[in-house]
């Protein structure tokens, strides 16, 4: 079971969070039972604005290939640049 | 110079002698718009021209120069101009960027740069209204802060903010000569970087008002079907669409924070509470603001809250720069106190980017014990200590007690307040303090833009901020189209990383000088927003002037170049373009990079690499050829 935290800006598609209970390996499985639950989400969140973080680890680069494991929390964080 | 304009739209230039009370203008020859265009371009060739280095930075012969962009008023998220001059905080180039209305209202009046010389006998306020220069006595707004002169102007002079009347006004800490004092251009809108206040301030200049009717402008060709093409496109993208006109820019501190890129006490640590995420401020943001024909609306206004609110328990802001110096920077974890500090300094003028950095600077020797309570005049600066900070800041715009140190910013060792040992702990580059508050030891990218950027340590130079965005680093293909060349995907090596920090300088200047938002303009927040093809083509419209892609990015690269030119002029060679010691000595101490730092030998590497695709001699100025086609078109 991984939780699966999303931003305000998501809300709307998503909800504040989804469990998902499927057994998955690595962040691009996630996306995709994602997607299972939630038809359309992985579109979404295949946005430039959206990185992950695995348990408060944020990933820069080589995101679908990290392990993610039972008891995982991931959450989408929206990342831009500021003034 | 010209006596006409050379292209639709142009606006003059008007010369205002201060001391003399004299003005004329002229307009900007052809050759320099087809070199650098305008804006913060324009303004180099004004500088290069008239700058004596044989002078200091606040002799009122040395000029100071607003410019607005060739696009700035009539295209969505052009609202913007600069302020440029010699700076007297850091002692190299002074640019300082700004939005809200100013810039776009200066060309309403016909006028798209100011060079203001001289120092005035009294204390002056120059009126344009529609188009018509009067310099008029500004002794009944001497003393005055934001918030009171801009409610004293709007009752003197009639007008209404953000209708058809706009001001770049200084505030008491311009008028004290503070370092860190901006010019501001709105209630929070600021020309910041470099000390611009303090250089209006020894002018005796305490603001520009321009009035006039908002108008269209008579152009090369129909423009504003383009602009519905534009608006669409900043509008469709997810960042404006999803964070910036929602939140705005506090939004980046999380990422910041759990990367362990957060800069934290000046920069002793580099994580910090989730308390000051930007969610935390939403109960605190009654709405969002924008700037002149801006549909984006990304600044967040705040209100306290309070029963009966005095006039720094509501305003506007924070942005994230605001929020990480006043945060993190000085270990401070109230949004509450984040917001009131931010309200203070939009009042009293001060630039918060720099004035965090003098006071984090200033903790850290307190707490090494480098200076006591016997030169803080009795205050103990301790971390988190909201109350003293902003005890503080009018202590700084006042020049009181410890103010005047902190005033002094990065020059307060050369001004004898601190000993030597204190510039190990200084956060700056080339004399000015850090930007933003991200501790760039992790991303190569970002840590050899801040050393390369011509105004000191600034991101908004050259940010290759998509360096942490996992879908463009997991795509590689996307990802050489966008840089012209592979560039790593991997945060923390060098390779390729001066490609990207070369891209984004071009078209970063080539956004200032046509007045593009940076928040809006391509790379710098998504690889969708507009960039040289919009420009280009809207150009094209405004001004009839035809630039080709390769064109306009070169025009780019001549900005950087002489800027380049002018800080050799002033003392800036290869050592320069370097980074605080402590990015190089010591380990990130937090986060999925704990242990990180820049490796002295990779970065000099890096840096000659860049210097190589820069056309740059192995000192940072451009090489000869190139040098004398610039010279050539600069007519000097």
């Amino acid at each position: 079971m991984i939780t699966v935290n999303f931003p305000a800006v998501l809300h709307d598609v998503a909800g504040p969070s989804i469990v998902v209970r499927e057994s998955v390996s690595t962040v691009g499985q996630l996306i995709a039972a994602l997607d299972r639950l939630k038809p359309g989400l992985a579109k979404e969140l295949d946005d430039p604005l959206y990185n992950i973080a695995v348990n408060d680890e944020i990933l820069l680069h080589a995101v679908d290939s990290r392990t993610v494991k039972d008891g995982d929390i991931v959450e989408v964080i929206p990342s831009m640049a500021g003034g | 110079m010209p006596r006409d304009p050379q292209f639709s739209s142009q606006g003059k230039t008007l010369f205002v002698d201060l001391e003399r009370r004299e003005t004329h203008s002229a307009y900007t020859p052809l050759g320099v718009t087809r070199t650098l265009l305008g804006g913060r371009g324009a303004n180099m060739y004004y500088l290069y021209r008239l700058l004596d280095e044989t002078l200091t930075p606040l002799d009122p012969n040395i000029p100071m120069i607003f410019g607005s962009g060739l696009l700035t008023g009539l295209v969505p998220s052009a609202a913007r101009g600069n302020l440029t001059s010699w700076s007297p905080e850091s002692g190299v180039l002074l640019d300082a960027n700004a939005g809200d209305y100013f810039p776009s209202f200066l060309r309403m009046n016909g006028f798209d740069h100011i060079v203001l010389y001289g120092r005035a006998p009294q204390w002056t306020l120059i009126v344009i209204r529609e188009g018509v220069v009067s310099l008029e006595d500004a002794a009944p707004y001497v003393g005055m802060d934001n918030i009171d002169m801009r409610e004293a102007i709007a009752r003197d002079l009639g007008g209404t903010w953000k209708r058809n009347l706009a001001m770049a006004n200084i505030t008491r800490a311009g008028e004290n000569g503070v370092l860190t004092a901006g010019v501001m251009a709105g209630p929070k809108a600021i020309y910041a970087r470099g000390g611009p206040g303090a250089k209006m301030g020894s002018l005796r200049l305490k603001g520009i008002v321009t009035i006039a009717q908002t108008h269209e402008f008579e152009t090369s060709q129909p423009y504003k079907p383009f602009n519905r093409v534009i608006a669409q496109k900043l509008l469709g993208t997810s960042v404006v669409k999803n964070a910036l006109s929602k939140t705005g820019t506090p939004f980046l501190y999380k990422p910041s924070r759990l990367l362990g890129a957060m800069g934290t006490k000046n920069n002793q640590e580099t994580t910090w509470t989730d308390a000051l995420d930007a969610e935390r401020f939403d109960p605190y943001r009654p709405g969002m603001e924008g700037c002149f024909r801006c549909p984006v609306n990304c600044r967040p206004l705040n209100d306290l809250h309070k029963a009966t609110p005095d006039k720094y328990d509501q305003g506007d802001g924070p942005e994230y720069v605001t929020l990480g110096k006043f945060g993190p920077n000085l270990g401070i974890d109230s949004v509450e106190s984040v917001i009131r500090l931010n309200n203070i300094c939009n009042d009293l003028g001060l630039d918060t980017a720099s004035t965090g950095s003098a006071l984090g600077w200033a903790f850290e020797l307190f707490q090494r014990g480098i200076i006591t309570t016997a030169d803080t005049g009795g205050i103990q600066l301790h971390w988190g200590d909201a109350a003293t900070v902003a005890q503080l800041l009018f202590m700084t715009a006042a020049r009181e007690g410890f103010g005047n140190v902190l005033a002094d910013s990065t020059r307060a060792i050369e001004k004898g307040h601190y000993p030597a040992e204190a510039r190990k702990y200084c956060i700056a580059v080339k004399g000015l303090g850090q930007s933003d508050p991200h501790d760039a030891r992790i991303l190569k990218a970002f840590a050899l833009g801040l050393a390369v950027a011509t105004r000191g340590m600034d991101h908004l130079r050259n940010r290759v901020t998509l360096e942490i965005n996992a879908r463009i680093n997991d795509n590689p293909a996307f990802k050489t189209e966008l840089y012209g060349g592979p560039v790593s995907a991997e945060p923390t090596s060098y390779v390729d990383k001066e490609r990207a920090v070369r891209v984004c300088e071009d078209i970063y200047a080539v956004g200032d000088s046509v007045g593009m938002c940076r928040f809006t303009t391509k790379l710098f927040n998504s690889p969708s927003l507009p960039g040289i093809e919009e420009f280009r083509d809207q150009l094209s419209n405004v001004t009839g002037l035809e630039f080709t892609n390769q064109e306009l990015e070169q025009c780019g690269l001549n900005v950087m170049g002489v800027e380049r030119l002018i800080n050799h002029r002033l003392g800036v060679r290869r050592k320069d373009d370097t980074l605080p010691d402590r990015w190089f000595d010591e380990p990130n101490p937090s986060g999925p990079y704990k242990g990180e730092k820049i490796d002295r030998q990779e970065f000099d590497a890096m840096l000659t690499r860049f210097y190589e695709i820069s056309r740059l001699t192995s000192e940072g100025v451009p090489e000869e050829s190139w040098r004398k086609e610039l010279v050539g078109a600069l007519g000097a």
